[in-house]
């Protein structure tokens, strides 16, 4: 591939406007290539703080203006100034300038604040490399282009694309704690090409061009391209993802020092861009006090207009208008009638302006933060283990706990605790079970299970070695080391006590479940991925691609190379995208034992298997190379890619994780439904998992009539029919309810709980051309309005939003509360009135986007029913004292 | 007033929650106080009928005997009112209706009144005028507080809001502004008739203004107070008034802006309708009623004209005691809240027995 060629096929099809080009090392690339429109990019100075010495006063009383109190009373005060008034302009404005000057000062303190942290941080010294030279220079006079070296244990200055590293597989181990909260150790890759240059003359001599997207907010996407020029040859193009860009603020961990390129800086880098606050959400309680203050606001200027008007029909009589006693000046005799009228009209509205409760902007914001705090003072929501409590990160939305109707909660991690545990394997119809080990022995158990094969032949027990590697190899999981790794490595083996760190509680429980059965896997060095097997051998594994997982494929797959050559494609998933793609195995047997482990609450992942030969080999590493240096959709082209790949698989066999229930989850959802809350459970899981996990924790209980609407079923009929079907037997039923509630005790309450999954959700969703998708839409609200719990899965991180919109947005307005802890919850926390996010092991992104965040679900009990149900008592008698008082 | 949570966390320069949980130190942990666990007692009324009727009664029992004190004493206060305005046309004073500011020859006229019952304590002589807004705003701001408090500057320099009563003929007006121009200017004198001969009654004009405005707020300028026409040099009557200000009496501690009867007038009515203070009869002594019943006559030099703007003057006496004037309306009050109560509680007693026992479920939860 040619580079001409290469510029321009991305010319064609690229905007450039979107792009940047960063010469590393502000190296000029060799003259006769396209040359560049030098652009000009920020300095490395991170700016938090609002405000500077010349434009602090104009700003923030501009700001402070902008708050609709403080501009009535302002707009009441230069009245008074202005016009001749009843009541002396120094009664609205000592107050008004009071509150002013309190808000002004102690915001410009924070920025003080800010600025003081802001200059430490933009002052703080970093390395650089100049003329193959290290330089200390402050981080603020950091260029993009400025070659950077970090060293074990400093946080990067700026977003860096990872050169090279003191490792000699060109990795280096990172924590991003302090941009979203996740403290496990994750792994970056340095370029291929530069991965060798170990020292400062080595990166200096480096020659290469980097075109990179525009910065964007987004901390997981990054697409990229890096050209290295080897003297006068043609540059060689490398993809650039995010396993290539270290940001800003996260901190080298495990690795001597690194050597990285700067790509973007100061406000342009991600942490910084992520800096931007979410939208505000507005409480109930505020909207309808603005509605009556608008509702005041009329009274208000009727009163004055009345009064006007009154006033000049009484003076109609002159004696009256100007007695023997009170005369009028000439200049107020020969004063306009209407410009005097409008005096008189704005002298009336100063006199009763105080009909407009102003303090009470003040005051209830005051109470909500100052209430806000007994929440996070409440002893019984403190959480031991993890040493936390609840976190307000709005205290607007207290009230709004106390209204809640509707809870939508996802499944893992708030339900669940998200604490794996390996319960079983099956490999071809036999089931293993870790527990019964015990001296490295398999015993099989195969009670329950048809087994047609019952004795291993040569074929089973080879497959079976599959199934385990595959396990062992299909991954992202890290062995966290100790400082002296070569030290350790011969304790490590004899004593087989490594620990395993993934962003992913399965893949760690499933590693370990599988070190249980006796292959361990020890870890990956120069891409060669080492197991112990059984025998006490190394095996080693070249990783030659690694189809990383994501929640639209819900399956990961690895190409490896054995040391015997062949070339093998493991992948792991979820068992809806398995099966399709399976053409060999014991499909029957594996998926009713995945159906059964399902019932049972188990996490279910199905392992499969492929072989390539080399040339099959050669075109798909073609494939992928290709989507993978597409600077454009290169999302999509990796999926398309994904999807050629992972086809006419064999299957091995499956797992089963148990997920626990968190504590009192199941006592939290019984409170809250008998408070008349509805529960709806949103999660990405299988039905069979998530309907277990509903009965678990009485989401579902024994009487509860299931409704289906699934994918299966409406396979069998049309949507329509089962809408209507479904529809036909809630409404039966509750149309029976209200007699029964009038002839008296109707015992065992019918009560119904509905199933639908993505599938389903956005066939119903999907706008129909003839445009009766709302006719559906309507019918499916009824449906779930009529049901006592719904249960929702197989849901994409969107569509969960989109239920709580739907929710949100129909006749009723009911308040709704959204509460989950992944990344994949925070699109409907957003959404929600109330987004609630937990503390938990996933991360925390959703704790961050969320309203309020708490440690565990149970604590959602104490926070609705007692602390959400004082917050509304106390603000609406606040509210309604305050209209008293003046009204 | 903008309550920023994030303000530490930024300046940190990190999110929050990077804090290693379980970290060194002490623990996050919720002091158990009363106040932070929202433990602190509290006390929440629940009507019953053992509070409710009881209240009633007491409320009953307490405010009738209040009420007919109240009402028994405002009886006992005597008060005689004479409207001399003159608009009918047999008054006495009807000659004088249209009497105007600028008349030489002041005009006259005497009303005689009885008085049916004596008048035993202190007597206070009032003039009352009607439809007189004392209360308008251009009316109320229309005086120079610091002119009236004696500053010399002032006196010659009113106050703007003094206007258009600040100056006459070029000079400044002492004291300036419509309340002082309005002042009243009609001088009634009393008369006993006993057997055809008129004992004129000792009328006290000191003593009728608060003592704060006589020694604190009206001071006349500084300098000899012996000689009053001399501070005032320089400035000039109100238009409407026929002498000067340090003309208003003969005594020196009555006169120029101290002058009681200008200080009464001075401290504006809030209604239309009001009555100031004019006279005081003492009671000579104890043998006799301050004013024993029989005949009266009232002499009036008429300056005063109310009939452009429909207004009515009156001259009314009155005794007082310990609640003030006369105020029938405080004693009946009080007998109508206290009569309901009681009669209420009697109503909820009667519902209460005969009702009150039927369902006991009826209980209010909690």
């Amino acid at each position: 591939m040619t580079l001409s060629f290469f510029l321009s096929q991305c010319a064609g099809e690229e905007n450039w406007v979107d792009n940047r080009t960063i010469y590393v090392g502000h190296r000029e690339p060799p003259s006769g290539t396209e040359a560049y429109i030098p652009q000009r990019y920020p300095d490395n100075r991170i700016v938090s703080s609002k405000y500077t010495f010349w434009n602090f006063v104009p700003k923030n009383l501009f700001e402070q203006f902008r708050r609709i109190a403080n501009f009535y009373f302002l707009i009441i005060f230069l009245v008074q100034l202005i016009i001749d008034t009843p009541t002396s302009p120094v009664t609205s404005g000592l107050p008004l300038f009071f509150v002013i000057t309190v808000t002004a000062i102690k915001q410009g303190y924070e920025d003080w604040l800010r600025h003081k942290a802001d200059n430490a941080m933009n002052q703080c010294p970093v390395h650089f490399i100049r003329h193959g030279k290290l330089v200390r220079k402050q981080s603020r006079k950091l260029r993009v282009g400025d070659i950077v070296m970090v060293k074990e244990d400093e946080t990067f200055p700026c977003d860096l694309i990872f050169l090279s590293s003191s490792r000699g597989d060109g990795t280096c181990f990172v924590t991003t704690a302090s941009l979203d909260g996740e403290s496990s150790h994750k792994t970056y890759y340095a370029v291929q090409d530069t991965k060798a240059f170990h020292n400062e003359q080595d990166i200096d001599a480096l020659h290469a061009t980097i075109e990179c997207e525009q910065p964007q907010p987004d901390l997981y996407k990054f697409v990229g391209r890096i050209n290295v020029y080897h003297d006068r040859n043609e540059p060689i193009a490398r993809p650039l993802g995010s396993e290539n860009l270290l940001l800003r603020g996260a901190t080298l961990k495990n690795t001597e020092r690194i050597f990285g390129v700067a790509i973007y800086t100061g406000m342009e880098t991600k942490m910084a861009l992520n800096y931007q606050s979410k939208s505000q959400k507005r409480s109930a309680v505020e909207k309808s006090m603005n509605v009556f203050l608008i509702v005041y606001l009329c009274i208000l200027i009727s009163k004055a207009l009345i009064n006007t008007a009154l006033k000049y029909v009484w003076q109609s009589d002159p004696f009256r208008d100007e007695p023997w006693y009170n005369q009028k000046t000439e200049s107020e005799r020969k004063r306009n009638l209407i410009l005097r009228a409008f005096t008189d009209f704005l002298a009336f509205m100063v006199l009763f302006n105080y009909i407009i409760p102003v303090s009470m902007y003040v005051t209830v914001e005051m109470q909500k933060f100052l209430g806000s705090y007994f929440l996070t003072w409440d002893e019984e929501m403190f959480d031991e283990d993890t040493g936390e409590g609840p976190l307000v990160n709005t205290s607007d939305l207290n009230e709004e706990l106390g209204q809640v109707e509707y809870v939508f909660t996802d499944k893992t991690g708030t339900l669940t605790e998200n604490n794996m545990e390996f319960i079983e394997c099956c490999i071809e119809g036999h089931v293993y079970i870790p527990h019964v080990i015990c001296n490295g022995q398999i015993l099989h158990d195969c009670t329950g299970i048809d087994m047609i094969d019952s004795s291993p032949g040569g074929s089973g027990k080879e497959r079976e070695e599959l199934f385990f590697r595959a396990l062992c190899l299909c991954h992202t999981v890290q062995v966290k080391e100790d400082d002296n790794i070569d030290g350790l490595k011969k304790a490590q083996l004899s004593g087989r006590s490594c620990v395993y760190i993934s962003s992913s509680p399965d893949e760690v429980a499933l590693v370990e479940g599988i070190q249980r059965l006796g292959y361990t896997y020890l870890r990956l060095k120069d891409n060669f991925m080492e197991i112990l097997n059984p025998k006490n051998d190394i095996e080693r594994f070249e990783l030659l691609e690694m189809l990383s997982f994501d929640s639209v494929r819900r399956r990961m797959s690895v190409i490896v190379r054995s040391v015997a050559g062949d070339i093998f494609l493991f992948c792991k998933g979820a068992d809806s995208s398995i099966f399709p793609r399976v053409t060999e195995g014991k499909i029957d047997q594996i998926r009713s034992r995945v159906e059964r482990n399902a019932v049972e609450g188990l996490r279910t992942l199905c392992v499969a298997y492929k072989k390539f030969t080399r040339k099959e080999y050669d075109s798909v590493c073609k494939l992928l190379q290709n989507a993978k240096l597409a600077l454009h959709d290169r999302e999509k082209k990796l999926a398309e890619a994904y999807e050629q790949i992972e086809k006419d698989l064999i299957l091995l066999g499956a797992t089963a994780v148990e997920d626990q229930l968190q504590e009192k989850a199941a006592d939290t959802i019984e409170a809250l439904q008998k408070a008349g809350i509805k529960v709806w459970v949103l999660t990405g899981d299988k039905m069979e998992t998530a309907a277990a996990t509903c009965y678990a924790c009485k989401l579902f209980r024994r009487n509860t009539q299931l409704l289906e609407l699934t994918t299966k079923k409406i396979e069998e009929q049309s949507l329509h029919d089962v809408l209507f079907d479904l529809s036909k037997t809630v409404l039966k039923h509750s149309g029976s309810l209200t007699r029964d509630n009038f002839s008296g005790l109707s015992t065992d309450m019918q009560d119904y709980g509905l199933i639908i999954d993505g599938a389903a959700l956005s066939l119903i969703m999907k706008p129909r051309e003839d445009g009766s998708s709302g006719n559906y839409r309507e019918r499916f609200l009824e449906i779930c309005r009529n049901c006592s719990a719904v249960l929702c899965c197989r849901m994409a991180p969107l569509q969960k939003a989109q239920i709580v919109k739907l929710i949100k947005l129909s006749k009723e307005h009911p308040i709704t509360l959204a509460i989950g802890d992944g990344a994949n919850d925070v699109s409907m926390i957003l959404e929600a009135h109330v987004g609630i996010g937990i503390t938990g092991k996933e991360g925390r992104q959703a704790a961050r986007n969320s309203d309020y965040a708490i440690p565990k679900f149970k604590h959602l009990k104490k926070m609705l029913l007692v602390h959400g149900h004082f917050y509304y008592v106390r603000i609406s008698e606040l509210v309604q004292y305050f209209f008293y008082k003046v009204g | 007033m903008a309550v920023n949570y994030n303000a530490k966390e930024e300046a940190d320069g990190h999110p929050s929650g990077v804090g290693a949980p379980g970290g060194a130190g002490k623990s996050r942990k919720p002091d158990n106080t009363a106040f932070k666990q929202q433990r602190l007692p509290a006390w929440q009324p629940i009507l019953t009928a053992g509070t409710v009727l009881p209240a009633f009664f007491i409320i009953g029992l307490i405010f009738i005997p209040i009420g007919i004190g109240i009402f028994v004493t405002s009886n006992n206060i005597r008060e005689y009112e004479i409207d001399y305005t003159g608009t009918d046309s047999y008054s006495p004073c009807n000659k004088c209706l249209n009497v105007s500011w600028n008349s030489t020859s002041p005009c006259t006229c005497t009303i005689n009144f009885t008085l049916d019952q004596p008048f035993e304590t202190n007597v206070f002589m009032y003039y009352g005028l009607s439809n007189f807004y004392q209360n308008h705003r251009r009316y109320v701001k229309s005086r120079d507080d610091s002119q009236l408090n004696g500053d010399n500057s002032s006196l010659l320099n009113p106050s703007k809001e003094c206007e258009p009563y600040s100056t006459s003929e070029g000079k400044p007006i002492a004291p300036c502004g419509a309340i002082a121009n309005s002042m009243f200017n009609d001088t009634l004198e009393l008369f006993r008739i006993d057997n055809e001969t008129r004992i004129p009654i000792t009328l006290n004009k000191k003593g009728i203004a608060w003592w704060t405005d006589k020694n604190v707020k009206f001071r006349n300028p500084s300098g000899n107070t012996n000689n009053l026409t001399a501070l005032f040099q320089g400035t000039t009557k109100p238009v409407n008034w026929p002498k000067p200000v340090y003309m208003l009496d003969s005594e020196t501690d009555n006169n120029g802006f101290i002058n009681e009867d200008f200080i009464v007038w001075m401290r504006t009515a809030a209604l239309p309708t009001f009555r100031k203070l004019y006279r005081l009869i003492e009671r000579e002594n104890n043998l006799q009623p301050t004013l024993q019943a029989g005949k009266y006559s009232l002499d009036i030099t008429y300056n005063y004209p109310v009939h452009s703007f429909d207004g009515r003057k009156r001259m009314i006496l009155s005794t007082i005691s310990w609640m003030g004037g006369k105020n029938p309306f405080l004693g009946i009050a009080y007998i109508t809240v206290g009569s309901i109560c009681f009669f209420l509680g009697v109503v909820l007693l009667v519902i209460h027995h005969k009702y009150g026992n039927r369902n006991t479920s009826a209980d209010i939860p909690n």
